[in-house]
């Protein structure tokens, strides 16, 4: 019993030993070539168990198969009309074909250095049959930014996938800048049309208020007219209603007149600070001449 | 037969050529044997603990806030939904590796980003400083190398400003703020390169490096791209909401594109700001657009106080309906009834007019009927009393009076009194 415990232990160690020699894993994440006395002879991009022969016979060679950024330097183009711009271009790679990618490159560190030049390569090719307009415009119809970048994705992804197995993803613009010279026109031009702005700003606002207040005077003006023919309106139908009581006076219209001159009199004079100059014989100053012969009424 | 049995026989029996030395050794392979022995079942104890150790180590949680995946030889096991292990109460088992590994990837935890890679050049110690009144000195140009911003497009102008054309666009600074997660955790973890987890790491912080630079890249070309349709005026005040959002599906698309399994949780525009080299333009323009609004709301206030002196609060109701003729008479009369101010008293004047015309035809009417009689009864008497007495009330209130006779020459000054001097004569005077 004892030892056909040991003997199993034994053959379950050396199952184990074997295994580990002659079979290999390839996550999900990971790509595989194995080379046999350094010659490849299998690509495997599937996950799973693989088998081999052990080594030295047979090696792994594995590379990871995740999507990774590079971006190429800031540097500087031109555009179609001769406008330099400055750009970052960066693309989103992965590992698609480990065998191609061994043969043509070896490892991520040369990648990068084939992808950069190849970048570069793309950024000015495509960039130069673009005009300046299509990047930027105040006719927002004619910006093809979007449209060139994934052109230069176009001119770039079947390249790198022929001659390195790599596959680029996407690619985009990250930074878009102009030389320090053109940054001190782009101020003036900023600096003038707000001028116009403000200018128009300071009109549009005096403007405004003057309209606010002329149409407030108008307002008022007409108000106060229609205010007024109201009360002229009210006036005169006072004046109508006092005319009713003025046909009393028909009955003697002299002696009303008389009245009513009295009336006159007392109101004129009633201030003071007049002078008055009369004559002698006046009512009843001539009382002061002399006295008046009377007769009693019989 | 017999020989080979009496042999057998010896050979079954001890020899004891020496019979302590004999006795020795079996002691001493006794003890080896026991020993041996008791080896044996501390060893098989040792074994049935480490294989029960290692199944035992089959034995996974999956916090509240991840999700896992079980590799088994490599490859993602399981299909459709089970796939991905949800977080539950009781622990899931899984062969130990090498046959199984399970991988937690933390889709709860949001992670946020800052880009100022669109802001002007500052020193350490000017990005924590406080805000100053004092404005740091600035140069005439942007260094594309060390200053970043973006590019808007120029508004559509109806005259152009001279030496300008349709590509011409302006220069703003911006900080954006990204919050992220991970929604996918398949995809994330099969596209996303992240590097290896060394001891002591924390797996989330090698996630969070690992994915800032494709981030970063994929976040600056969205606000790249959705900045130059945007006019500099819509990025500072008027359309930050959209820019904002197209930046946010931009990402988005580029996430999925890519297979990233990542998900934009929020973006947000954290500082934006005019070169400082056009500083001075731009504060021109807000004082501008501050005094136009003060101009108008001074404007509304005399509006306000004139219609208010002439009318009252119903000024330009009145207006409205004077204007419009469909106004009814009970309506005109209403808004009149409501009148306030100068216009009130040219009417409330008119009224009074009216009141002391009427009452004063009614009193001269009464006052005439009942003088009638008495003067057709007597009249030269009555003209004389009313005369007398009138002319005794006049001269009350005169102050000099002269009684001048026939035939003399008089010269007579007039306005003797300064105080009676003509307006005219006064003015002059003065």
């Amino acid at each position: 019993m004892k030892n056909i415990t040991i003997t199993m232990f034994i053959i379950l160690v050396v199952v184990v030993l074997g295994l580990y020699l002659i079979t290999f894993q390839v996550r999900e994440t990971e790509s595989a070539l194995v080379t046999r006395f350094g010659k490849p002879v299998r690509e495997i991009t599937d996950p799973g168990l693989c088998s081999k022969w052990p080594a030295p016979i047979e090696r792994v060679h594995r590379f990871d198969s995740r999507m990774q950024v590079f971006e190429a330097d800031l540097g500087e183009t031109t555009t179609k009309g001769a406008v330099p711009i400055i750009v970052n271009t960066y693309i989103v790679w992965r590992i698609a074909e480990p065998l191609k990618f061994l043969n043509a490159v070896g490892t991520v560190k040369e990648a990068k250095e084939k992808l950069y030049s190849q970048i570069t390569d793309t950024q000015n090719r495509v960039i130069g049959q673009h005009s300046f307009g299509e990047f930027v415009n105040s006719d927002t119809t004619k910006i093809k930014f979007k449209d060139i970048e994934d052109e230069m994705l176009s001119d770039l992804k079947q390249t790198v996938s022929d001659e390195y197995g790599i596959e680029v993803k996407t690619l985009g613009i990250k930074q878009l800048k102009v030389s320090k010279d053109v940054t001190v026109k782009v101020f003036e031009r900023m600096k003038a049309a707000r001028s116009q702005k403000t200018e128009a700003t300071i009109s549009e606002g005096q403007g405004q208020a003057t309209k606010i207040k002329g149409d407030a005077n108008l307002k008022s003006s007409v108000l106060l007219t229609a205010a007024e023919a109201r009360a002229e309106a009210i006036r005169g139908r006072g004046d109508a209603e006092a005319a009713k009581h003025y046909k009393k006076l028909d009955e003697d219209p002299e002696f009303a007149i008389f009245l009513r001159n009295i009336e006159s009199l007392e109101k004129i004079l009633k201030d003071g600070g007049s002078t008055i100059f009369l004559p002698p014989d006046s009512e009843p100053f001539k009382l002061l001449k002399e006295v008046p012969s009377l007769e009693p009424k019989k | 037969m017999a020989k080979e049995d009496k042999q057998s026989n010896k050979d079954l029996q001890p020899q004891a050529p020496d019979k302590s030395a004999t006795e020795d050794l079996d002691a001493a392979g006794k003890s080896l044997s026991e020993a041996l022995r008791i080896s044996f079942i501390i060893l098989k104890v040792i074994m049935v603990v480490l294989i029960l150790a290692f199944l035992a180590s089959g034995f996974k949680t999956v916090g509240s806030d991840e999700q896992a995946l079980v590799l088994r030889f490599g490859k993602i096991r399981g299909v459709g939904e089970k796939r991905v292990l949800k977080p539950r109460t009781w622990p899931y088992w899984v062969f130990p590796y090498p046959v199984d590994t399970m991988v937690k990837i933390p889709v709860e935890k949001k992670e946020d980003l800052v880009i100022r890679s669109f802001w002007y050049y500052q020193t350490q110690e000017r990005m924590l400083a406080e805000p100053s009144i004092e404005k740091p000195r600035v140069l005439p140009t942007l260094d594309p190398i060390n200053d970043g911003y973006c590019i808007t497009r120029s508004e559509k102008l109806d005259e152009p400003i001279s030496g300008s054309g349709e590509s011409d666009y302006n220069i703003v600074h911006c900080k954006w703020q990204l919050t992220y997660q991970i929604y996918d955790p398949e995809r994330f973890f099969t596209n996303v390169y992240v590097k290896e987890v060394k001891p002591g790491d924390i797996y989330f912080d090698v996630i969070t490096k690992s994915t800032t630079p494709l981030l970063q890249s994929l976040f600056e070309d969205a606000i790249v791209t959705a900045t130059v349709n945007y006019t500099i005026d819509d990025v500072m005040y008027e359309q930050v909401e959209g820019l904002t959002d197209d930046v946010r599906k931009l990402l988005q698309e580029k996430l999925d594109t890519i297979e990233s399994g990542l998900k934009v949780v929020r973006i947000q525009m954290i500082d934006k700001t005019w070169p400082l080299q056009v500083d001075a333009a731009f504060q021109a323009l807000v004082t501008a657009s501050q005094d136009l609004e003060t101009s108008i709301s001074e404007a509304r206030t005399y509006e306000e106080r004139t219609l208010n002196e002439v009318a009252g609060p119903v000024a330009q109701e009145l207006f409205a309906a004077l204007q419009d003729k469909t106004f009814s008479e009970e309506e005109m009369d209403s808004l009149w009834s409501q009148l306030a101010g100068t216009a009130q008293e040219k009417i409330t004047e008119a009224r009074a007019y009216r009141a002391k015309v009427v009452a004063g035809a009614r009193a001269n009417a009464e006052y005439f009927q009942e003088l009638l009689p008495e003067y057709r009864k007597r009249p030269e008497l009555v003209i004389q009393k009313i005369y007398q007495d009138a002319i005794e009330r006049v001269f009350k209130n005169v102050d000099e009076k002269f009684i001048i006779p026939k035939g003399a020459e008089w010269r007579i000054l007039v306005n003797r009194d300064p105080s009676l001097k003509p307006k005219n004569q006064q003015g002059a005077n003065d």
